[in-house]
């Protein structure tokens, strides 16, 4: 499994990599949506993408609703790990494609729940 | 006449030890409550606009930035750039989590962060300020507001 880490902080990159390759996954990076466009473009599609809202050059939202326009990404799964936690912010999201919604601050065991929900772990290993 | 509305302390505080927890508690817990002059050192801010309009600040001495920095990268060695981003990420989450307490729709801005100081508008009053201790060093966070909003 691999999840693509997707947030303009190094920081919190690295706290959500320490935590999904503790569960088993190979992980990719991107500081912006676009870069991590690059990624999927260029054939590196994730089971699982972490991602942050408000970034420069492409925000989260923005990277979801480009993900969710090509039906060829269809089955990666979309987890938002953001600090907006405006109602508003949210269903938006969610209405654009995005599987899941976790608000920032976190714990590790917050992420691995989210994830057994969405079938994507089990048992603290991936699925 | 327009009202300023302001977060209360005691929800600032919340968010301020629920991040910390989060990210930076184990053996250190955040003491709340206890003033201590802050060294110039780092200092961060978000600023938010629309329904509610303020800015949200951290300052820390340079050493605290940097154990900031270390536990939540989780390196031994840090460098300018490092630190700027982990304590950018600070701001970041405490600001969200402020606006979220307030009258939205609004919009959080990407942090400022500086070595030193960051700059505050001339306009605006400082509403709350949450004095801490953490790994034997004190810190800061502020919430401003713009004056008339």
């Amino acid at each position: 499994m691999h999840a693509l880490i997707i947030d303009d902080s190094r920081a919190m990159r690295s706290i959500l990599r320490r935590i999904v390759t503790d569960l088993g996954f190979e992980t990719l990076e991107a500081g912006h949506g676009q870069e991590a466009l690059d990624h999927l473009e260029a054939g590196r599609v994730p089971d699982l993408c972490l991602i942050d809202w408000n970034m420069p050059v492409m925000d989260g939202y923005t990277f979801v609703t480009k993900v969710r326009e090509n039906p060829d990404w269809r089955d990666v799964t979309l987890m938002m790990v953001t600090t907006e936690s405006e109602h508003g912010q949210i269903v938006r999201a969610l209405a654009a494609g995005a599987h899941e919604y976790v608000i920032k601050p976190f714990t590790p065991d917050a992420i691995v729940d989210k994830l057994e929900l969405l079938g994507l772990v089990q048992g603290g290993v991936p699925a | 006449m327009s009202t300023v509305v302001e977060p209360t302390l005691t929800d600032v505080q919340m968010v301020v030890e629920e991040v910390w927890n989060s990210f930076l508690g184990g053996e250190d817990p955040l003491v709340v409550g206890a003033p201590g002059e802050v060294p110039t050192g780092w200092s961060a801010a978000v600023t938010v606009t629309g329904a509610w309009e303020g800015m949200v600040s951290v300052e820390l001495p340079a050493g605290t930035a940097e154990e900031v920095c270390r536990r939540m990268l989780g390196v031994e060695e840090t460098h300018d750039e490092d630190v700027a981003d982990a304590v950018g990420e600070l701001v970041n989450m405490i600001g969200g989590n402020v606006k979220s307490l307030m009258p939205g729709p609004s919009v959080l801005s990407l942090p400022v962060v500086a070595a030193g100081r960051v700059a505050r508008s001339s306009d605006t009053t400082e509403v709350c300020r949450i004095d801490a201790w953490w790994a034997g060093a004190p810190l800061q966070v502020c919430v401003h507001v713009h004056r008339g909003h």
